[in-house]
């Protein structure tokens, strides 16, 4: 996969991102453990919350699934990021070795690196656990006081992914009347099916407590 | 502690849209290959961590699977829906290598039927090392939806209304057969009248394999049997039998006919049909002697028939039929009926619709327009009713149910231009009965004539309307809570 290809699928993500309707709030704050380095902010933080242990069955399914978390920096009065940094990792159970391969990409290594992951207790480890993010300059960090928040999707339906598909999602109706519409009126369902959250365990919200700005040393 | 999330759409669209660019800037600027891992995140109790190493770039877009053969394709969850109907849509095979995107393509293609409500898949071991199980798990749905529901009331029938079902899936094979009427019983000061009422009824095979047809065909008929009344007054609100409209002079007629349709898709989003109708008509007047010799409606006295080849071709590339975002759908279509398929009359007719939809304020904008034209001496159903593209007519003129007229004004005319913008609020979107809800606000132009240049009829000479409906995405059917049809009975 090219770089650029990595940043439409990333684009798509994100794009999916913005589009995606509810989301399930976690019921604690968001660990977090903040440090700078080398005058850049960087966090490990908890999203354990995300991975119920019921997640087994969805990303054991023999199939890839993606999972994309988001850890951003926004002022604690509110309004747009100010330090954001994304990660996406495709994970497929093989059913014959019964282990979890897993690829992370990130904007740091777009074409991604490869682990094994001997079971899924291995595996929720690894994607609960998020360590040492760069989210970028500590110089950026809003005055004022901020909030870390952080966004997990389970496999998200990409803008991109649906344009690829539009094909079996368009749905001409049928007859002189319409009165053979069968298609036009269940088929383009398939857009809404594919979109709909299908249960809340999709994406998964997290806040931190308030930080001061005096915190991060900045 | 509980803390209040506000990520609200819009802080995470901004987001997203600083993510994106962030990631494309790094991504171009990432160097190729034997960069620094990222920053990785073994299990903080889990001894070493994972050994991560640089991906293959030649590995498969999605993941880095072993390539696994399909020895067997399972179906779970079918009840009513026959499983071959499943299999034929399927687009991997048994033998085959497994393909991921030939998998979430096939499983688009099963959820675009509309004869499900979820569909999942997974993979299983097979028989022997290399060989897996693909199993598609399916949830059926609902396929029964209310396509039409009608109660109105006008001065010539104080009450009538209708009702129209559609079993997307009939028998299991996913056929289309819907039906629908309506109903308004004898007119208003006529009780010795027959009853005026309106039945069609449908079979659709929307997708039949043909040798040859790279995407299947469609084959169709419908019925319609039709009983109705047209006033033939000198005015729209036929003032001088306002005090007893039973008087006024009417033309009565019903209308039993069939239509056949076979049809394909010569593209991902467009069909072409083609039609043949068939009608017998009968036609007389009643009441009182008309104004004039030709007063109503054009249609001949007595036995009459029309056949007309209908030619039809339709583009849909619209992202969603209940609120669409993107795309257009486009409908051509033209009528041509003549004495040389055994009618009666000559004519030909016209059609165009429009409806493209665009964002505005990252709200849904649709674009609709309507053009259509009627050449010759086509009976007055196959003409243009104003009102039936307008949100509501200022006038005694009302939409039509089932094709059937209930009001006063019998003005059918040759001409239309339909053009209208509406604005859509998405409300809220949920796994609930009502799935989505959205209220629409719209307004419309719609000019008619009887002839090209002529002047505009009663109807048409308000041309302009409006509407605020709430319209409901509901497993049943879709429906709409209109102002405008309120408006459309009082004015």
């Amino acid at each position: 996969m090219t770089p650029r290809r990595i940043a439409l699928a990333a684009l798509a993500v994100a794009a999916a991102l913005a589009a995606a309707g509810r989301a399930r709030a976690a019921p604690a704050p968001l660990p977090v453990q903040l440090a700078l380095r080398d005058g850049r902010l960087r966090a490990t933080v908890d999203v354990s919350a995300a991975f119920p242990t019921s997640l087994q069955r969805e990303l054991g399914n023999g199939l890839t699934n993606v999972v994309a978390i988001y850890v951003a920096v926004v002022p604690a009065r509110g309004g747009g990021p100010a330090l954001i940094y994304g990660r996406v990792v495709e994970i497929l159970f093989d059913v014959w070795e019964e282990t979890y391969a897993v690829v992370v990409k990130d904007p740091h290594v777009p074409q991604g690196v490869r682990a094994v992951l001997p079971d899924f207790a291995a595996l929720r480890r690894f994607l609960a656990q998020e360590r040492d993010l760069d989210l970028g300059p500590a110089a950026l960090v809003p005055p004022g006081g901020f909030v870390v928040e952080a966004r997990v999707e389970v496999n998200p339906v990409s803008k991109e992914q649906l344009q690829r598909t539009r094909e079996f999602i368009a749905s001409p109706s049928g007859g002189a009347r319409g009165a053979g519409s069968s298609r036009s009126v269940l088929g383009a369902m398939a857009s809404f099916l594919l979109r709909a959250p299908p249960s809340d365990a999709d994406v998964v919200l997290f806040r931190s407590r308030p930080y001061e700005t005096a915190e991060v040393g900045r | 502690m509980t803390a209040p999330l506000d990520l609200s759409p819009r802080r995470i669209r901004r987001e997203c849209v600083t993510l994106a660019v962030a990631l494309a800037i790094l991504a171009f600027a990432a160097p190729a290959a034997g960069a620094a891992p990222p920053a990785a995140t073994p299990a903080p109790e889990a001894g070493p961590p994972p050994d991560l190493r640089p991906a293959d770039p030649n590995a498969p877009a999605r993941g880095a699977a072993r390539r696994y053969q399909i020895e067997k394709i399972r179906i779970d969850g079918l009840s009513h829906v026959k499983e071959f109907e499943v299999r034929r849509r399927l687009l991997v095979a048994e033998g085959e290598v497994l393909d991921e995107e030939r998998v979430l393509l096939s499983r688009l293609r099963l959820l675009q039927l509309g004869w499900f409500s979820r569909v999942e898949t997974h993979a299983e071991r097979g028989s022997e090392r290399g060989l897996v199980v693909l199993v598609f798990d399916v949830a059926e749905r609902n396929t029964i939806l209310v396509t039409d529901l009608v109660l109105a009331s006008t001065d010539p029938q104080p009450l009538y209304g209708g009702f129209g079902l559609s079993q997307q899936n009939f028998l299991g094979r996913g056929l289309g057969l819907s039906g629908a009427f309506v109903y308004g019983g004898a007119p208003s000061g006529r009780p010795q009248d027959p009853d005026r009422f309106a039945i069609r009824a449908s079979l659709f095979a929307p997708d039949v394999d043909v040798p040859g047809a790279r995407n299947g065909m469609v084959f169709g008929g419908s019925l319609l049997f039709l009983h109705g009344e047209e006033l033939a007054c000198a005015d729209p609100r036929c003032d001088p039998w306002r005090s007893d409209l039973g008087a006024a002079p009417v033309i009565r007629y019903s209308r039993v006919g069939a239509e056949g349709t076979v049809g394909g898709r010569p593209g991902p989003f467009e069909r072409i049909h083609a039609t043949f109708r068939y009608e017998r008509l009968d036609a007389s007047r009643a009441g009182a002697p008309p104004p004039t010799p030709d007063a109503g409606p054009y249609v001949l006295q007595g036995r009459s028939a029309v056949a007309a080849l209908v030619g039809t071709w339709e583009l849909d590339t619209r992202d969603d039929f209940f609120l669409p975002r993107e795309g257009l759908r486009a409908l051509a279509q033209v009528t041509f009926g003549s004495k040389l398929l055994g009618g009666d009359y000559e004519y030909s007719r016209y059609r165009l619709d429009l409806d493209t939809a665009y964002a505005l304020l990252g709200r849904p904008l649709r674009f609709q327009a309507t053009l259509g034209a009627a050449q010759g001496n086509p009976p007055f159903f196959e003409r243009f009713y104003g009102a039936d593209y307008s949100y509501f007519a200022v006038g005694p003129a009302l939409a039509r149910a089932l094709e059937l007229n209930f009001s006063t004004d019998s003005r059918y005319d040759q001409f239309l231009a339909m053009a209208g913008l509406e604005y859509a609020v998405p409300l809220w979107a949920s796994s609930g009965f009502f799935r989505r809800g959205y209220v629409a606000v719209g307004g419309r132009g719609v000019y008619s004539t009887a002839t090209l240049g002529g002047s505009r009829t009663s109807f048409s000479s308000t041309p302009l309307s409006g509407d605020v409906a709430l319209r409901l995405d509901t497993p049943v059917g879709m429906f709409n809570v209109s102002v405008a049809y309120w408006l459309d009975i009082a004015l």
